[in-house]
């Protein structure tokens, strides 16, 4: 490990997902996504990478997905606007079975659904990881390359504009310029007699005749895959206080963190609050969740948004609680999710109010 | 049990632009992570040229921070320039400590709510050879009042702070950081 420095989320996650391996980014900017870019574009070539600078989102996803059939760890990443341009990539690279770490920098919390079910098309779903703080988020950039080499998967890890814009001490891993290995299953350019693949594709692939060629099956390994992952893949959770609270409050992300505060702070003026924060948001951490809950007269959800990730605390808690919605979405001028509500004081206010 | 809160100590600035009150923030967060502490700084998003509105936000504590970016109450102020301050006013805690440079600030302040430490900081730094070095005097003084970064700090960590481009300037920074902690005495 290198010594404590002083950097903002979006260079802490760049310099976590070289040190990491990541040997190849592309993007486009858009705030609050941008400045990752510009710190990839910076890192990449003192380990002999690459980062491309695309012509949009769509391009980027595609440049990321052609690297990441070379077996080289591949990365891009964008803001909600930009993630929906990559939904159909994402859907195929997924069942292409190719591991590529989306970086999702949100505008607020609209895209919880969009992070978790995927907008693409098909049964497909992939990781997602969604640290609080720019330690954390070092922390989870490591392991989103780690489970997507691990699994062949896409992981996404979703921040927002305070991960990406805060300052912290944080310790970041020294790079590794050593060449990295290359799977067996990826392409290296040969036409023929390398014993390399040659086609790494959403439909399968191979020889007639041999397993792999027939749709059907490997869409059922797909989807076997997937499962897998549902069940094999260890949920994170982050919870305090709750096997003697009233009430327990879930939230995720940036968020989250402000929300961890407010019942820290409820709970030093003797309010029997507790926090539940999923870290994976798929897989949902439902058994955790529900365990966390289980004591508590009543569960609320604080999301910044219409309430999409309280569904899933409905369906982790299977109506052993009653699950209140206490969120709703915040926006100031600029429209990157940092909306005058997001406050502890605001939040510390919902919270009071739904205690039983 | 003790809070995980307790050892937090928040430090807002707020000023304009170009009187170093984004530098102030760095140097004191720097400074704090060379004394080996846990530190967060979140600036406001716009206009940090001359002339707007520029503030800033720093968290030091010995354990993790528990602090989100944006806070609702500060322990600690620098008020560089009164004419952005509204904000920031009705912040402050209770009891409190408020670093206000006296040589340009014209507003009033809570003195019976929190402790107001007047510093000169324009006229010293302008005795000291440049107008500009008021924001490191501030720093040096913020340093030993608050008792949450030693001068040691504060100047390695201004070191880290000053950009190649003005590494001309790091000894008149040093002996400004000083000053301040004299005047702390």
């Amino acid at each position: 490990m290198s010594e404590r420095v002083l950097i903002e989320g979006s260079e802490a996650m760049a310099r976590a997902a070289v040190a990491a391996g990541c040997r190849f980014f592309a993007g486009y900017p858009m705030t609050p996504f941008t400045e990752l870019l510009e710190h990839m574009a910076g890192l990449l070539p003192e380990v002999d990478g690459v980062c491309m600078n695309a012509e949009s989102e769509l391009e980027a996803v595609g440049m990321a997905w052609g690297a990441a059939t070379t077996g080289h760890l591949a990365a891009t990443g964008s803001t909600g606007q930009g993630l929906s341009l990559m939904q159909e990539s994402l859907s195929e690279i997924t069942n292409a079975r190719l591991p590529l770490v989306v970086f999702n920098m949100a505008r607020g919390q609209g895209d919880y659904f969009q992070a978790t079910r995927g907008g693409g098309h098909g049964d497909y779903r992939h990781i997602v990881l969604a640290p609080m703080d720019v330690p954390e988020a070092v922390e989870l950039t490591q392991l989103a390359f780690d489970m997507a080499g691990q699994w062949r998967t896409p992981v996404m890890v979703l921040g927002d504009y305070y991960l990406a814009h805060t300052y912290q001490a944080v310790s970041v891993p020294s790079f590794d310029t050593a060449a990295p290995e290359v799977p067996n299953w990826a392409l290296d350019g040969s036409t023929g007699g390398s014993g390399a693949a040659k086609i790494v594709s959403p439909l399968g692939g191979g020889v007639e005749g041999e397993e792999g060629f027939d749709l059907g099956a490997h869409y059922a390994a797909c989807a076997a895959h997937i499962q897998a992952m549902a069940t094999g893949v260890e949920p994170l959770i982050d919870a305090g206080f709750c096997e003697d609270a009233e009430l327990v409050v879930a939230a995720y992300g940036s968020v989250g963190k402000f929300v961890r505060y407010a019942c820290l702070r409820l709970r030093d003026a003797g309010h029997r609050v507790g926090y539940i924060r999923p870290i994976t948001l798929w897989p949902f951490p439902s058994e955790a969740v529900h365990k966390a809950a289980s004591g508590s007269a009543k569960a609320a959800v604080y999301e910044q948004n219409m309430g999409q990730m309280v569904d899933d605390v409905r369906l982790a808690t299977m109506g052993t609680v009653p699950v209140e919605f206490i969120g709703g979405p915040s926006w100031d001028h600029s429209g990157f999710g940092i909306g005058p509500d997001i406050n502890v004081p605001d939040i510390s206010e919902r919270i009071l109010e739904t205690m039983p | 049990m003790n809070s995980p809160l307790a050892g937090e100590r928040e430090l807002m600035l707020t000023g304009i632009g170009g009187q170093g009150v984004q530098l102030a923030a760095q140097v004191i967060a720097q400074g704090a992570i060379a004394d080996g502490k846990e530190v967060l700084v979140f600036g406001s998003y716009g206009g940090m040229m001359r002339g707007g509105n520029t503030d800033s936000t720093v968290v030091i504590s010995d354990q993790p921070i528990e602090a989100p970016p944006v806070l609702s109450a500060t322990w600690s102020a620098i008020l560089m320039h009164h004419q952005y301050w509204a904000p920031l006013r009705v912040l402050i805690s209770d009891g409190g400590l408020v670093l206000v440079n006296t040589s340009v600030f014209e507003d009033q302040l809570d003195r019976d709510r929190y402790r107001v430490v007047e510093v000169p900081a324009t006229d010293v730094a302008t005795d000291l050879g440049n107008p500009l070095l008021a924001a490191m005097v501030m720093a040096g003084v913020y340093g030993r009042t608050s008792g949450l970064v030693s001068l040691d700090g504060l100047v390695e960590g201004m070191r880290r702070s000053v950009p190649p481009y003005r590494s001309q300037l790091i000894e008149a920074n040093e002996a400004a950081l000083a000053k301040g902690w004299e005047m702390a005495a």
